[in-house]
């Protein structure tokens, strides 16, 4: 020690000094036990993945991601990872995809997975595939060559379901069912022997049906520990001293068309309104800075290229384009009464329409002639995530020539081109979560880590 | 005119250091200019096959993450391919076409998107995408010691523990331990290869927060401790590993005792055993023979030696969230601020024996990386003597190399989702 001098003792007093005051904040192992709270607005009355009936959103995916696996799963940067397979292939020209199973995964009942179960479970879910079990692997055999196929297994729709009589559903994911109160109350308890070990803490509770107001106030008085915010709340909501995340823009919000345009009058007044949406002032007026103005289906970080599309207003050419049809339709523009967001959106987007001439009256009437929506992409995997666009609008995906990203942006210029959608953002998802909240992490594409976190048992 | 040779003596050691390093700078700017060849003649390619050749305006931007360096790199090749393929570079308003380049990127590929502009038509859009590689990062200091990390291996999946098995200055053979197997690689040619692939037996999963430990053997080539499992190495050629179920307890000091170059007559830390739960990511607490007359402590995470004159005070970095220093006879507390990683490491520097823990990252303080530091423990309270050395991300693993004076940490890289092996080592800067 004598051959350092005072200088260092003071530089090295002040150094432990300051990593005293940051002694809350160190990071350490994980710890074992507790209940994590979770609020959300969604308020799904089924747990069945199958189940189209129920609204598609992160949240119910996220959900779901706990109980039920899948063979294959997508990381937030795309790439396929194993999950109930450990390993595929395909056949030349890739019709015929062979998926081995993982061994020793059993489901919360207790039994074996076995790839009778998986196939059955994705033939219901796919009621068009061929799918059957070879010995421990499951194949697919599809009409056409899919060289996304295990991207597409990776959906939720596609997780492995065990069903029992009396419609009782048993899955092979971290937590099982311990308690459901469709659309009120799921508890979840850790699964002992799952196959990548038990998650650290022993259960799970979320609430559901809380809008935005109440699941804040549930986190600040600490009856949750991860609530749900709103991306036009998320900034004032950080300010105010809460740990929130964001995930990368992943919910698509558009307007969307009834039908295809039947004339060519029709296709200039879809270009005309286009061209008036003034995205940015929406985004800082509206949006509190939220978001990215959009006028591509996939989000820029996604693709890569989004920007291409431009998303800047131009009313000049808004109105040259208006000008040459001689006389415009009123519009009937929908949208979700219970989405305080989207009203204020549909009505900005009316109000830019008439500077260009065009009318276009909001409603929350079922049948219009336009609606805004928001769709949650499906996956990290640009390829899927613009399919299931394509899908949830009642398009068809182009065929590719192949698989490169000029060949993805061939097939969304494609699918723009066809003026049945006008993108308008793409927002991202945001979470606040208490202290005691530790390891928390939100992918990229919007997942969450939940089966990761623990809880600290001190309060920090 | 003479050349110089190493065996020179007229020139200097620091001249030759010199040399050595401009030229590895000249090599890594080549190498760097180099791999963005391929893709920006492909891009100029497109480029040329829309607008034919002729005077074309081009305008490059970046949009991406590359430096600005590797953007006048690429810009430079661009333009020199697009004229190789007769597309004279030209002012826009003076070109028949105008190709605006940018360089982009998502989360896989860099994503360069060219839209070429002729007179009236609808414009032509061309990509080219490039696989993004990782960044390196360095680490400065300004404390009389500083640490250093010597990348040892990368890979996708889970690192537990990497050992080096052969080294002349660096490492030649290094053992990678997962959750499944070891794997044995060796340096051949400047690249390395993987000799043999040891499956790891295991009937129960493992603990999430999986954690493991490969030690060298005296009779054998090594020996692996993991959650409830043990398994041995064979001694000959080809090797094989025999595990079994197992609650062994884990060598905390490398058995047998490691003797470290007398430093002011230090006795040899002498080995002591850790439970480590079956089902769990921590030692249980009890010990084998023991610390003096104690024979458990609390729940913990990480342990290190550190020897005095007449006693060897333990470290034991407990679930608690505390630090128990531990001598034999008295468990004292405290709360440094420490994570839950501690390693000792037997040095040239300052008081000889420095110990290594990890806390959470300077510059990240709510992202996840974290940061080791060097302490040295005068009497109980521990006075830092490096820098913090920021990771890309949490650290998963740190153990102390059997040889003593460096640790094994694996970090797992929160941009990539990889798990990167460094060696830490000590360096005393004044």
């Amino acid at each position: 020690m004598k051959r350092f001098g005072w200088q260092w003792r003071a530089v090295s007093s002040l150094l432990l000094t300051a990593s005293l005051i940051r002694s809350g904040a160190a990071e350490i192992r994980p710890q074992y036990g507790g209940t994590v709270h979770v609020a959300m607005r969604e308020a799904p009355i089924s747990l069945d993945p199958n189940d189209t009936t129920q609204a598609d959103s992160f949240a119910r995916r996220n959900l779901l991601a706990l109980i039920f696996e899948t063979l294959v799963t997508v990381d937030d940067r795309g790439r396929m990872r194993s999950g109930l397979a450990v390993d595929w292939q395909a056949a030349p020209g890739n019709q015929r995809w062979q998926f081995h199973l993982r061994r020793g995964v059993k489901f919360h009942d207790g039994s074996s997975l076995t790839a009778e179960i998986a196939a059955s479970s994705l033939r219901m879910a796919n009621p068009s595939w061929k799918v059957f079990a070879e010995a421990d692997s499951v194949i697919v055999e599809c009409e056409h060559g899919d060289a996304d196929l295990p991207a597409a297994l990776a959906l939720t729709r596609n997780s492995i379901v065990k069903k029992q009589g009396g419609g009782k559903l048993s899955g092979t994911g971290p937590f099982y069912i311990e308690d459901w109160q469709p659309g009120k109350k799921l508890t979840l308890g850790a699964e002992e022997n799952h196959w990548r070990g038990r998650g650290f803490v022993d259960a799970i509770e979320i609430e559901m049906g809380r809008n935005f107001h109440e699941q804040l106030n549930e986190l600040e008085l600490r009856k949750a520990d991860l609530v749900e915010v709103a991306p036009e709340q998320a900034h004032r909501v950080a300010i105010e001293g809460c740990r929130v995340s964001s995930s990368q823009p992943v919910e698509l919000v558009a307007l969307v068309f009834s039908g295809d345009p039947k004339t060519a009058d029709d296709k200039l007044l879809r270009s005309a309104l286009a061209r008036s949406i003034d995205r940015s002032s929406m985004k800082s007026a509206l949006l509190q800075g939220a978001g990215q103005p959009a006028a591509s289906l996939l989000p820029n970080w996604m693709s890569g290229y989004g920007f291409v599309f431009s998303s800047d207003a131009d009313l000049k050419q808004a109105r040259q384009l208006r000008d040459q049809v001689r006389t415009a339709a009123n519009w009937t523009l929908g949208y979700d009464a219970n989405d305080s967001v989207a009203r204020l959106l549909a009505e900005r987007v009316a109000l830019n329409a008439k500077d260009a001439d065009l009318v276009l009256q909001p409603t929350t009437a079922a049948t219009v002639d336009l609606r805004l929506v928001r769709i949650p992409l499906a996956s990290a995997d640009p390829w899927i995530a613009l399919a299931y666009v394509a899908g949830t609008l009642g398009m068809s995906m182009p065929n590719a020539r192949g698989e490169s990203m000029e060949d993805l942006y061939a097939a969304e210029f494609a699918l723009l081109a066809e003026q049945r959608v006008i993108p308008l953002f793409h927002l991202p998802e945001e979470y606040a979560t208490a202290p005691t909240l530790k390891d928390w992490g939100l992918a990229k594409d919007g997942s969450w880590r939940l089966d990761e976190v623990w809880m600290a048992k001190d309060k920090p | 005119m003479r050349l110089a040779s190493c065996n020179s003596p007229w020139v200097s050691k620091p001249i030759l250091i010199l040399l050595s390093v401009l030229l590895w700078c000249c090599s890594l700017l080549a190498n760097a200019a180099s791999s963005w060849n391929e893709p920006t003649q492909q891009l100029a390619r497109k480029i040329v096959a829309v607008t034919g050749p002729g005077a074309v305006g081009v305008i490059v931007e970046n949009r991406s993450s590359l430096s600005k360096k590797d953007f006048d790199t690429i810009s430079g090749i661009l333009r020199v391919n697009l004229e190789a393929l007769g597309a004279r570079p030209a002012q826009p308003e003076q070109a028949a076409a105008t190709a605006a380049v940018w360089l982009s990127e998502n989360p896989r590929f860099y994503v360069w998107v060219a839209e070429i502009h002729q007179g009236a038509a609808e414009s032509t859009v061309v990509i080219v995408t490039v696989p993004r590689g990782d960044e390196a990062e360095l680490a400065d200091d300004s404390m009389p010691m500083s640490l250093r990390k010597i990348p040892l291996w990368t890979q996708e999946g889970r690192i537990l523990d990497v050992l080096v098995l052969q080294e002349d200055g660096t490492p030649r053979q290094i053992a990678v331990l997962d959750g499944e197997r070891v794997a044995i690689y060796r340096l051949m040619n400047s690249k390395w290869q993987q000799e043999q692939s040891l499956s790891i037996t295991h009937l129960r999963p493992w603990p999430r927060d999986l954690r493991g430990r490969m030690l060298a053997a005296k009779d054998h080539l090594l020996d692996v401790y993991l959650p409830g499992v043990f398994c041995r190495s064979s001694s000959a050629l080809p090797l094989a590993l025999n595990c079994r179920e197992s609650d062994d307890p884990w060598p905390l000091v490398a058995p047998p005792p490691v003797t470290f170059p007398s430093f002011g007559g230090a006795p040899a830390v002498q080995p002591l055993g850790a439970f480590f739960s079956a089902t769990r990511n921590f030692f249980t607490g009890a010990l084998t023979p023991g610390v003096g007359r104690l024979t458990a402590v609390g729940k913990f995470y990480s342990a290190a030696p550190l020897p005095r004159d007449k006693y060897v005070l333990w470290l034991f970095l407990g679930t608690d969230g505390q630090v128990h220093l531990v001598d034999g006879i008295t468990d004292q507390a405290a709360k440094p601020g420490w994570g839950s990683a501690v390693a000792s490491v037997k040095t040239a520097c300052g008081a000889n024996w420095q110990v290594l823990a990890t806390g959470v990252g300077e510059n990240m303080t709510d992202s996840g990386a974290d940061s080791v530091r060097a302490y040295e423990i005068a009497d109980r309270d521990p006075a830092p003597v490096s820098a913090a050395l920021e990771f890309s991300g949490e650290i998963t693993a740190l153990w102390t190399e059997a040889k003593g004076d460096s640790a094994i940490a694996v970090v797992r890289n929160l941009e990539t989702g990889d798990y990167e092996a460094f060696r830490l080592a000590v360096a005393c800067s004044q």
